[in-house]
């Protein structure tokens, strides 16, 4: 469903992301994880087509995203870092906005943003202005807005980020359900995050980059067998890679 | 291009909640009665003052198109290029402090659904202040008859002066993060189109020559005059049709620009 192929981008002399390929199954959720300045970010801003790689490319859904545009955005749902909000907006006027501009047919249209509220219990607060609503809440309309569409692939960047322990258990049941449905609603998800317990909590495989490489890719089955803890392996490529590059002049 | 409507009536929305649409509409209210009942004084003094003169040859060529409406239009060409940068200020600024750029350009929208979406809220938002201009000539034809044929092709130029201010408004706002910033830049840019034909008279460009016709050419005012004259002339129209298209070219490749950084 995720296929990216070397993917690269360069800032003048920095680079940022250095030749990442990984490729991602449909109802996979995979945990990209990495110390902050990693290159995450960056990563899923070029899986979504917010910024061209420097080299490499990406498909989403068999679809380049920078020769066939339409096409894979429509199958992408995304929630950026900072959840991209209308503080001036209800929340119900801007999920049904978000619907209308990732083309969703208008008879489905109220239904489904009926739904993603009801998903990420915002039924209650559907007539509240946003820029009013709590950081909790606001997050949930984030993730609203990126399944409103039903995507089949999702992108979430550092998705429980600022929440409450309750609001992020609640976050990750909602994505660990996203994933789980039938067939065709099973959403495949990437989601970014320097929180371990996390990925341990939903993701079946691992992603792990450092100074913009790729330096873990496995199921987290394998790579927490015997005993060994994640923390330990996330501090020992960090440092690893840290010293490998404290060792070039 | 199917989702210009959806975008430009987010932003119409958008623009409703905030006390900015309200502030421009009350003042431009009343900054247009404010210089009608004053034009429509000076015009009653005019013609006292012609009567008693018994200037009667004077008194056949005064009329309200040329003597009030006219002049009402051209004084309210020049409000609407301290209020228009108002409007357009936030039209791609705000996308940016929101963090919803990130969002349309992850969309399955296309560069010109949203330079165009924006764009149609803006040129909206233009018609109703047009409408609120066009009540007052409105009563004149109650109490007078002014020709309507001036009236009319006066207010076209006033719209298409306010669309292109539009146009360049969204540009400013599309180079920048800031709306006090992107207001600055378009009332710059507004203001050196205005005066344009005022640098070719000082003879800064080279007097009557070539460059100063040209210069002159370019503002807005040469054109807006002649539509206030009556002369609905291609010519003007597509001077304005020229600068509106030049300008949202210019913003979408600014707002484009975002990805080549």
């Amino acid at each position: 469903m995720i296929e990216a192929t070397n993917l690269s981008k360069r800032y003048g002399d920095i680079t940022a992301v250095d030749g990442v390929s990984f490729s991602v199954e449909r109802g996979e959720v995979v945990g990209f994880l990495g110390p902050n300045g990693a290159g995450k970010t960056t990563t899923m801003r070029m899986l979504t087509g917010f910024l061209p790689p420097t080299d490499g490319s990406a498909r989403i859904c068999g679809h380049d995203i920078f020769t066939e545009p339409l096409e894979a955005r429509r199958s992408i749902g995304y929630l950026p870092e900072s959840p991209p909000l209308y503080p001036e907006m209800t929340v119900h006027s801007y999920v049904d906005y978000v619907a209308r501009i990732k083309d969703v047919p208008r008879r489905e249209r109220r239904a489904k943003v009926e739904r993603a509220l009801e998903r990420c219990g915002l039924s209650d607060v559907s007539r509240r202005v946003i820029g009013t609503l709590s950081k909790g809440f606001r997050q949930r309309v984030g993730l609203a807005q990126a399944i409103v569409h039903e995507p089949p692939v999702l992108i979430l960047d550092e998705p429980t980020i600022g929440l409450d322990p309750i609001q992020i258990g609640e976050i990750r049941s909602l994505i660990a359900g996203l994933a789980g449905g039938d067939g065709d609603a099973r959403h495949t998800v990437i989601l970014s995050t320097h929180i371990l317990p996390e990925v341990e909590a939903i993701c079946r495989r691992v992603v792990m980059i450092n100074a913009g490489r790729k330096t873990v890719d496995a199921p987290l089955a394998e790579l927490t067998s015997g005993g060994h803890r994640l923390e330990e392996l996330f501090a020992r490529v960090t440092a690893l890679d840290a010293a490998e590059t404290e060792g070039q002049p | 291009m199917k989702h210009v409507p959806t975008v430009a009536w987010r932003e119409l929305r958008s623009l409703f909640v905030s006390p900015v649409a309200y502030g421009v509409l009350s003042l431009f209210a009343v900054l247009a009665g404010l210089f009608f009942v004053l034009g429509v004084a000076a015009f009653n003094t005019y013609v006292m003052q012609l009567e008693q003169y018994q200037a009667l040859d004077q008194l056949q060529k005064i009329n309200l198109s040329d003597h009030l409406v006219g002049q009402f239009y051209d004084s309210m060409g020049v409000v609407l290029l301290f209020l228009v940068p108002g409007i357009t200020m936030g039209l791609f600024a705000a996308e940016k402090t929101n963090g919803t750029q990130e969002l349309l350009l992850t969309s399955p929208l296309t560069m010109w659904d949203v330079v165009l979406g924006k764009f149609a809220a803006g040129a909206g938002f233009i018609a109703i202040l047009v409408a609120m201009v066009a009540a007052y000539p409105g009563l004149l034809f109650v109490y007078g008859d002014p020709e309507v044929g001036k009236t009319v092709s006066g207010l076209l130029g006033l719209l298409f002066l306010g669309w292109t201010y539009v146009a360049i408004g969204a540009f400013a706002s599309s180079v920048t993060r800031s709306q006090v910033v992107s207001f600055l830049i378009s009332f710059v840019l507004l203001l050196s189109l205005l005066l344009m034909p005022a640098f070719s008279e000082l003879g800064v460009l080279g007097g009557a020559s070539g460059i100063g016709g040209a210069f002159s050419w370019l503002s807005t005012g040469e054109h807006f005059q002649q539509l206030l004259k009556g002369l609905v002339d291609t010519r003007d129209l597509a001077y304005f049709a020229v600068v509106i298209g030049s300008f949202l070219l210019l913003t979408k490749a600014s707002v484009e620009s975002v990805r080549w950084r």
